[in-house]
């Protein structure tokens, strides 16, 4: 079984290596291995699911050992990876053929599984910073290979993650001198010491940007516009959240004895509420459909982390539910806005519309999805959403009221999208658009399944996937099933209402569906605040750039003054005091002797006076 | 056996010019090359206690009062290196057989003045050797009677002809307040005497005197002229050990054993020290001349010995001492390199030079090592002594002249890779393309001297125990 996990992360790898030696003519090459390769490491990762697994190696000395674990719950976040791996490789296949790039994206897709793998399975902190920081090069890879532009945002990712990454480091770095131990199976620290504290927030930073929280996520939506879409689909919305959710559980219920009572449950609980509410709203006035879901896919992460970080097994299970939900709905969501600009040759909804004739199946999947985010019932979303308000109610009131006002808000968002994207008018240039091919179509259809089935039948994925995962501390309850607390169902059935009314309210007043949410976008307050969004004010990545601008500056003169001083001031001073020196130096003996006279006579007065 | 440190040099002296002078043309050097060996070998000896010097026949004829100690020791190798330097290359930089034996000649007897001036223990007979190896000195300067050359020298003898008239003169002030010559007894008669107004001025006017002959500012007129105009092989007997034996060594053993540190002479030698330094380091930065920049940077150099040598702590002393044989070392080397870069380009400006370290790879590289010791990079031998001396400033609380000290090395860094910059980096010149390499016999000192340079740096912990703090403990 051991070399089963090895397969996991080598396979992918080696398939990467042969993509980018194989020829550049043979374009089916290309998507060929990765479809195998995905489909062999999702048979793996089915055949290795529900097993607990350990391998270890001594390797470099110092507690650095090369060991990987696989237990239930990297297993089954292993074997979504796998299927949301194959799924995104068969949509690619069709979606990026004529694409430029090919064989990087393909080799880039199967080293950014082989790593997510990795960091999954790595049983010792410094394996697992090897495969996380390892993910960097494959982000900035797949982002790279998109339009003219898609370099500055690579950079901006890169940047932005690495230096969460440099968080997670340092962090890392103090768990292993706290707990002595570097592996992660061992690891167990009370939150007690202001360094434990510290330690814990740093290698949350580290987990909760890999997820894409606010304030990491501003590389997304840029990325949603410049990378190629299936990256999308990929990493922001599938395999990143898993492994940031992956993280953020793992330090919070066994790494560190992270309390509801503490504060750092309450500071997380904040940075996702924050994230929802924050990225909704930047959702509701997009006019791309990339965008709009890219801000929705930072707002999701906030239910999760909300739901982690409320401590309550409620809120944990609802979270991590959520996480797979998420990932679902999301990646089903990126499918159809990759098909609609695929066939309609424009993401810009001010430019489409009416498109539901068109591209039937495509609708259907969208109307699935988006009613899953929303948390329309029966769909999944709705259940893990439930699961987290019943534990954000129960730890105040403010992180509940905040949460389904996210909700609403997403609702509200979804139904613009909606309406604006597949109902209304169609555009007359969009008259030939045709239903997108089978191979992206699967992928849609499979996801949009699922969402349905995780729905109705929520025991299965619950009792087999997530609650293991907490074992003791849910002290046998389960969460199965219908939520028990009708109240709070009564009332996101209102808010839903609620945001169905809106959107009448506002396509009416506005006359179209695209416009639904102006009024919100230009509310008194709001509409400055937009501006300042818009123009990137709050965006840490750009402040921070003109920050550096500006420190760059200063040191830039700095370095001139220095430069001034040295290479000009110095220079010409010893230079002048040089050419004052030749000068003085005639060469005529009797200067040469009336000097020295002169030097003895002042030492003798000089010795005379003095003593 | 002391004696026979002087003695040596005198017979072998009175041997080669006894014997047939055809055959002395031909091999008197390479006898005479047994002479600086012997002696390294047995200050070597003394050093490690294998060899004990005691009282023997010879001293019973020659009755000079001579003494040794862990300076003299320091002084008497680096003599015997500079000297045999100066014997290895004689060969290859006077083409005339009978230049070469007259050199020869004056090489012996500046050596025997030399060890004269290290060993003996009374004013009288310092004054002696001292003149010894001065009148040497002038005929080696004008020794090829250029016009140059003997304008060099004239200047050395007008200034040396002040030094003398005030180092004698201070003699005979002393002798009448003490009754001896003698270093003790004159030592001793100074402390009690009270007949201050004239040891003061004998001090003055020793000191000045000596400061001439060791060429510190102000009075240093005579030497970058006696310097640069000498014939190539003179230079570096010259600058590598003599004017810092005739002023230097003489000034740490008068100051030290018979004058002693107070605040004033202290005072005294710092400033004219640091004074060196600066004037030294700055006038050399405006040199075009590859031998007039050597003789600024000696000024520099032995400004940092005397101020060392001001703190009057034993550290500073020894440290004084380390550099005194640092310089040494570096500066022969300096001058080898100059030697060899004139005899191949036929040039000493060094705006006609550049690009040179592909065609005396060598050369460039022994330089390049001698620069860098003689700005004070680590690990070579100059860094250590330049340590040395500003550890000792700052041990002593002159924290001021530690900083001249240390900021000074920039200068000297400054002027020294300027030096590499303009004859071995950079384009070779077309007019250099024929330049070759110099020939073997330039290019063994050369190699011995760096090595030194490298060795002495790498062991310094050993030099450390067993040179260095045995001078501050005594």
């Amino acid at each position: 079984m051991e070399q089963h996990l090895l397969l996991l992360i080598l396979l992918p790898l080696a398939g990467a290596v042969l993509i980018l030696s194989a020829p550049q003519r043979m374009r089916f090459f290309k998507a060929a291995p990765a479809l195998v390769i995905t489909l062999v490491n999702m048979a793996i990762a089915i055949i290795v699911f529900k097993k607990n697994i350990i391998v270890n190696f001594p390797w470099a000395g110092f507690g650095i050992d090369l060991s990987f674990r696989l237990d239930h719950f990297s297993a089954f976040i292993i074997a979504a990876v796998a299927c949301f791996s194959f799924l995104v490789t068969l949509y690619s296949s069709v979606f990026m053929r004529l694409k430029p790039g090919l064989k990087q994206f393909y080799a880039y897709l199967l080293i950014n599984l082989s790593f997510t793998n990795g960091a999954l399975l790595a049983d010792n902190l410094i394996i697992l910073l090897f495969f996380w920081e390892g993910l960097l090069l494959g982000l900035f890879g797949m982002i790279a290979l998109g339009n003219k532009n898609s370099w500055q945002t690579a950079i901006k990712a890169f940047i932005i993650v690495g230096i969460a990454d440099l968080c997670m480091l340092l962090g890392i770095a103090i768990t292993g001198h706290l707990s002595g131990t570097l592996a992660i199976s061992k690891i167990n620290l009370p939150l007690a010491s202001p360094l434990a504290i510290f330690a814990f927030i740093m290698l949350m930073i580290g987990a909760i940007s890999k997820a894409g929280s606010m304030p990491f996520h501003t590389w997304i939506p840029d990325a949603a516009v410049d990378a190629p879409l299936p990256f999308m689909a990929f990493l922001p919305a599938s395999l990143e959240k898993l492994l940031g959710i992956y993280f953020l559980g793992r330090i919070s219920l066994s790494m560190f004895q992270l309390k509801a009572e503490s504060g750092l449950s309450i500071a997380l609980m904040v940075i996702g509420v924050t994230t929802i509410i924050c990225a909704v709203m930047m959702a509701l006035i997009q006019k791309n459909y990339k965008k709009l879901l890219a801000y929705h896919a930072v707002s999701q992460v906030g239910y999760m982390i909300l739901g982690i970080g409320t401590c309550l097994p409620v809120g944990i299970v609802g979270g991590l539910f959520h996480m797979l939900n998420n990932a679902m709905y999301k990646s089903c969501l990126f499918f159809t806005g990759g098909a609609v600009e695929k066939e309609a040759g424009t993401a810009n909804l001010e430019e489409l519309g009416g498109l539901s004739s068109k591209m039937p199946i495509t609708f259907f999947c969208f109307v699935i999805a988006a009613l899953s985010i929303s948390g329309v019932p029966p769909f999944n979303g709705f259940f893990s959403k439930e699961l987290i308000y019943d534990a954000a109610l129960e730890r105040g009131a403010i992180f509940y009221f905040l949460a389904v006002l996210g909700s609403f808000f997403t609702a509200a968002s979804f139904l613009k999208l909606g309406h604006a994207a597949y109902l209304g008018k169609l555009n007359p240039v969009h008259q030939r658009v045709k239903e997108a091919p089978l191979a992206m179509l699967i992928p849609m259809i499979t996801i949009a399944l699922a969402c349905v089935l995780f729905g109705l039948f929520n025991s299965w994925p619950l009792d087999n996937l997530i609650q293991p995962v907490l074992g003791q501390r849910l002290e046998g309850i389960s969460f199965s099933g219908f939520p028990a607390n009708t109240k709070l169902i009564v009332i996101t059935i209102v808010v839903l209402i609620f945001a169905l009314l809106n959107h009448i309210f506002g396509s009416k007043i506005y006359g179209s569906g695209l416009k639904a949410a102006d009024y919100i976008h230009y509310a008194p307050g709001l509409v400055n605040i937009y501006a300042w969004a818009e123009k990137g004010y709050f965006d840490p990545y750009r402040v921070g750039m003109k920050f550096i601008v500006v420190v760059a500056k200063v040191i830039f003169l700095f370095d001139r003054g220095i430069d001034w001083l040295s290479s000009s001031l110095f220079v010409n001073l010893s230079y002048g005091l040089t050419g004052q020196i030749r000068k003085v130096h005639t060469g005529n003996y009797a200067h040469y002797l009336s000097w020295s006279l002169l030097g003895m006579f002042l030492i003798a007065m000089f010795l005379l006076y003095k003593h | 056996m002391l004696s026979l440190f002087i003695i040596l040099p005198l017979l072998s002296l009175m041997v080669i010019n006894l014997l047939p002078k055809e055959l002395m043309k031909k091999i008197g050097t390479l006898m005479s090359l047994i002479l600086p060996l012997a002696q390294m070998l047995v200050v070597v000896f003394i050093f490690l206690g294998i060899l004990d010097i005691r009282p023997g026949p010879a001293d019973h004829f020659f009755k000079f009062n001579l003494a040794i100690d862990n300076i003299s020791l320091v002084m008497l190798f680096s003599i015997a290196i500079v000297i045999l330097v100066t014997l290895l290359v004689e060969r290859h930089l006077i083409p005339d057989a009978d230049e070469r034996f007259n050199f020869l000649n004056l090489v012996l007897i500046t050596f025997t003045g030399m060890n004269g001036i290290v060993l003996v223990q009374d004013l009288f007979s310092l004054y002696v050797f001292l003149e010894i190896t001065t009148v040497a000195t002038f005929i080696l300067i004008s020794f090829h009677k250029k016009r140059d050359a003997l304008e060099g020298a004239f200047k050395y003898i007008i200034l040396s002809a002040l030094a003398t008239v005030g180092i004698l003169s201070s003699i005979a002030l002393i002798f009448l307040i003490s009754g001896d010559t003698s270093f003790a007894v004159v030592h001793q008669a100074l402390q009690n005497s009270r007949h201050a107004f004239l040891i003061d001025f004998a001090l003055a006017i020793f000191l000045g005197s000596l400061f001439i002959k060791g060429g510190l500012v102000p009075f240093h007129g005579w030497l970058a002229d006696a310097y640069s105009s000498a014939g190539r092989a003179i230079s570096i007997l010259l600058a590598g050990i003599v004017t810092k034996t005739l002023g230097v060594y003489t000034l740490i053993r008068l100051v030290s054993s018979v004058f002693g540190f107070d605040t004033e002479v202290k005072g005294v030698l710092m400033f004219i020290g640091a004074l060196s330094i600066i004037i030294g380091a700055f006038a050399a930065l405006g040199q075009h001349d590859f031998k007039r920049l050597l003789a600024y940077s000696s000024i520099s150099q032995v400004g940092y010995i005397i101020l060392s040598l001001g703190c009057g702590t034993p550290l500073g002393i020894a440290a004084a001492v380390f550099h005194l044989f640092n310089h040494a070392i570096f500066k022969s080397l300096l001058f080898v390199n100059s030697a060899a870069l004139e005899l191949q380009t036929g040039t000493r400006h060094m705006d006609k030079m550049g690009g040179l370290a592909q065609k005396m790879p060598i050369t460039g590289v022994t330089s390049l090592l001698a620069s860098l010791s003689t700005a004070g990079m680590p690990p070579l031998s100059g860094f250590w002594s330049k340590l040395l001396i500003v550890m000792a400033l700052w041990f002593s609380g002159h924290f001021a002249y530690a900083i001249i000290a240390v900021l000074a090395s920039v200068l000297t860094l400054g002027y020294m890779l300027s030096l590499q910059n303009r004859v071995f980096f950079g384009k070779l010149r077309p007019e250099l393309e024929n330049v070759k390499e110099a020939s073997f016999g330039l290019l063994f000192p050369m190699i011995i001297l760096a090595g030194i340079i490298v060795g002495v740096g790498a062991l310094f912990p050993f030099i450390l125990n067993s040179l260095i703090f045995p001078i501050i403990i005594k």
